[in-house]
């Protein structure tokens, strides 16, 4: 709707020719220069460091020595990667997924209830994405502690006495059960928001053009609500699904809390026990590069997608 | 010497969140310049880990050391023993925010000293630190050949703590061989309640079993070092290890080595206790007890005071005597990119001062300098402790332990090991994993 009107109006003036004023360039050059400083610099290094045998001595100012391709081959033919890559991208897609259907729900029940409802609904949300992650994580470890957790103690009164001591962090299907639970806790406000947000540019008459012609509640999701925020809809999406392919500090804390750690390792959990565990800093960068280029390909065709979505 | 405390954990990494933010003003140069041999006034950090160290005793540094410094101030920072070898190897290369000496695990000390983070303690220091007198074994770990690089903080073994009255009332008595033990745990255990609160992946408590029966985690040849776990000796402590564990423990495999005491102390709830025996280092005797107010009105355990129901003793040799048990301790050095070398030396002339020896003794932490063992061994606890550090041993002082460690190797070995399976097997997979790893070649 935006688009077409602003896409008419600049076809109308831009038939005068105006000399190229400097001004965007010049607006441009800091986030240019705070990028190329907090991520080029970084890149920079990382890829440096994955073509060096780099490693304890070197930290200490051990001058490092040059290793081609080598750290990417011993990566390749660690038997750790494939179940990590596996394990991470099946992970991404089912959080993904899932946050943004939750998101999804609780944005049209938002734009459902009154007004104060949808207020309280906002800010519960609100505070539950403002929780810091370590506090979080440090909740839901203690909810549902095999020994105190109150989550065990509902099981048990509910009826379900195995679930007396029942240690969830134990087995990795467990343990990724809660680590969603986390997870997707802490990103479906965002989600939900955003949508939200679109929701709201729906203006009324499309809407009751439809129901006049008889459309029903789930037609008009389907057919009406979701091609008209699906543009917020992508971008959420692949947001969503970088972010959790990178997810690392919720499952480290988990694990903390006593878990099988190289059965729940993501990649960013393998990258941390290479490089910050193990000294060995140019694998974990070559796996870091690696991680990169995935990323790259899972949201490649995506991105393609929604650019020319733009275009059209 | 690694261990967790659950909520110490948590709080520990909040506070560190917090102080990594503040840490880059830690190095204000002032415009003093050293005059006569009196080093520049200066702030200095040291790093202990965990909460080991007493607060007296961090007061008593702080006080001394202003003293003896006037002008300058020492910040005493603590450290989680889960991040320690991480925090350590991003902070001591960047001179700007180095903190100045640092306790680090004695089995991780090895590591550190030959990648060269730490600065050399001359020979007239050591000699003037306390020379031989300072626990050899310890020293050891942070040398290269003869110069010395950190030396031992406090050693401290570990030692069973029970609950005398339930062993009691049980009719069993305190064991004199590790089979008697098995025996007596396994009886003890009930549904709800295990007779040996153990960890499945806890191998700091775990090893003992196979120190016990004469096996190595690994053995030095030439320059290489093999894992050992396939020895028959090794294999035979895992499997006694495993046996106790599906007997008497009603922990989870996965469980670290966490805070015990909670096992052994009165549930807050009432009821009767969730563990007849733990093993714990000596200090873990602060946590156990009943609940009283100390001079501050905050409640505190009483240490064990009610002799009857709570009481140690060491864990028992294959045929008798005394378990050799993991010796666990820390190592004190000053990081060889320190601003203020004079400062941190002074304060290691009062952490060796016979003062403060003392202290660390009366406290329950082995003294560095083998002297005061006598002050320590004044009450049962001392005497136990004594008795099983005499009786303890090292993990292998190889260059890679301390990525053995960080990478979570043995705690995924007894863990499968807890959960039932082959130990030989397992015990050859292991090695094979772990022997390059040994000898500093990653993955």
């Amino acid at each position: 709707m935006a688009s077409t009107t602003s896409t008419t109006s600049t076809s109308g003036i831009a038939i005068r020719r105006r000399r190229r004023p400097a001004t965007p360039y010049l607006l441009l050059l800091p986030a240019v220069a705070v990028l190329l400083v907090g991520l080029g610099y970084p890149v920079y290094w990382q890829v440096v460091t994955s073509l060096q045998e780099y490693g304890m001595l070197q930290q200490f100012g051990a001058p490092p020595t040059f290793a081609g391709l080598d750290n990417y081959a011993r990566i390749l033919a660690d038997d750790r990667l494939v179940p990590v890559v596996a394990r991470s991208i099946a992970f991404c897609l089912v959080n993904a997924f899932l946050t943004v259907g939750i998101g999804l729900g609780l944005a049209t029940l938002m734009r459902a209830v009154h007004g104060w409802v949808r207020i309280v609904m906002q800010v519960v949300l609100l505070l539950a994405w403002a929780t810091p992650l370590v506090a979080a994580v440090t909740v839901f470890r203690w909810l549902f502690d095999y020994r105190t957790g109150v989550v065990n103690w509902l099981l048990v009164q509910l009826g379900f006495s195995q679930a007396d001591g029942f240690a969830w962090l134990a087995q990795p299907a467990t343990f990724f059960l809660v680590a969603t639970f986390v997870v997707v806790w802490m990103s479906v406000p965002f989600v939900a928001m955003s949508i939200y947000a679109g929701l709201t540019q729906v203006s009324d008459e499309v809407l009751e053009a439809a129901r006049l012609d008889g459309a029903n509640g789930t037609q008009i999701l389907v057919r009406i609500l979701l091609p008209l925020v699906r543009p917020v809809l992508a971008i959420v999406l692949l947001l969503q699904i970088i972010w959790d392919l990178r997810v690392f500090a919720q499952i480290r804390l988990l694990q903390d809390g006593g878990a099988p750690v190289s059965e729940t390792n993501l990649l960013g959990n393998f990258i941390y026990e290479l490089g910050v565990g193990s000294q060995d800093f140019s694998g974990a960068a070559a796996v870091s590069i690696f991680v990169l280029l995935l990323t790259v390909a899972l949201s490649a065709p995506y991105v393609r997608s929604l650019m020319k979505e733009d275009a059209a | 010497m690694k261990r967790t405390r659950l909520t110490a954990g948590v709080a520990t990494s909040m506070t560190l969140a917090l102080a990594l933010t503040a840490c880059g003003s830690g190095t204000d140069s002032g415009d003093g310049g050293s005059e006569g041999g009196t080093p520049e006034a200066a702030d200095i950090t040291l790093w202990l880990n965990g909460s080991d160290t007493p607060d007296e005793l961090r007061d008593f540094l702080v006080a001394e050391f202003a003293e003896e410094n006037p002008g300058s101030t020492l910040t005493i920072e603590e450290q989680d023993w889960e991040d320690v070898v991480t925090k350590l190897t991003t902070a001591l290369p960047d001179a700007q925010n180095t903190p100045d000496v640092v306790e680090i695990g004695n089995t991780q000390a090895a590591t550190f000293t030959y990648a060269g983070a730490f600065r050399e303690i001359s020979p007239e220091l050591y000699a003037e630190l306390g020379g031989e007198k300072l626990l050899p074994s310890f020293v050891e770990a942070g040398s290269i050949d003869d110069a010395k690089y950190a030396l031992p903080y406090y050693y401290g073994s570990r030692y069973m703590f029970f609950r005398k009255d339930l062993w009691t009332k049980a009719g069993l008595e305190v064991p004199t061989t590790l089979q008697e033990f098995g025996d007596a745990v396994q009886e003890l255990r009930t549904g709800e309640r295990s007779g040996f609160a153990l960890g499945g992946q806890d191998w700091r408590n775990g090893i003992s079993w196979v120190f016990a029966n004469d096996g190595e985690l690994a053995v030095k040849e030439g320059d290489e070092w093999t894992s050992t776990l396939s020895d028959p000796s090794t294999v035979k402590g895992l499997e006694q290890w495993q046996d106790v564990f599906a007997q008497a423990s009603n922990l989870p495999p996965t469980q670290t080595d966490e805070a015990y005491w909670e096992f052994l102390n009165d549930p807050e709830k009432g009821g009767e206790p969730e563990g007849a025996t733990i093993m714990a280092p000596g200090w873990a005797r602060w946590s156990l007890g009943d609940l009283t107010k100390n001079d501050e009105g905050d409640e505190v355990r009483d240490g064990m005071a009610d002799t009857k129901k709570f009481d140690i003793f060491a864990l028992p040799g294959v045929d008798g005597g005394v378990a050799p048990v993991f010796a666990g301790g820390s190592n004190l050095a000053v990081s060889a990119k320190s601003q203020h070398p004079e400062l941190a030396e002074s304060l290691l002339r009062i952490i060796y001062s016979d003062d403060y020896q003392t202290m660390l003794a009366e406290n329950g932490l082995g003294p560095a300098n083998t002297d005061f063992n006598e002050v320590m061994a004044a009450d049962k606890f001392g005497e136990v402790a004594v008795e099983t550090a005499e009786a303890s041993k090292l993990t292998p002082a190889a260059p890679g332990w301390a990525a053995v460690e960080g990478a979570k190797v043995y705690e995924e070995l007894f863990q499968k090991i807890a959960e039932g399976g082959d130990v030989t097997a397992l015990a050859a997979q292991y090695d094979e994993k772990l022997t390059p790893m040994l000898n500093g070649q990653a993955g």
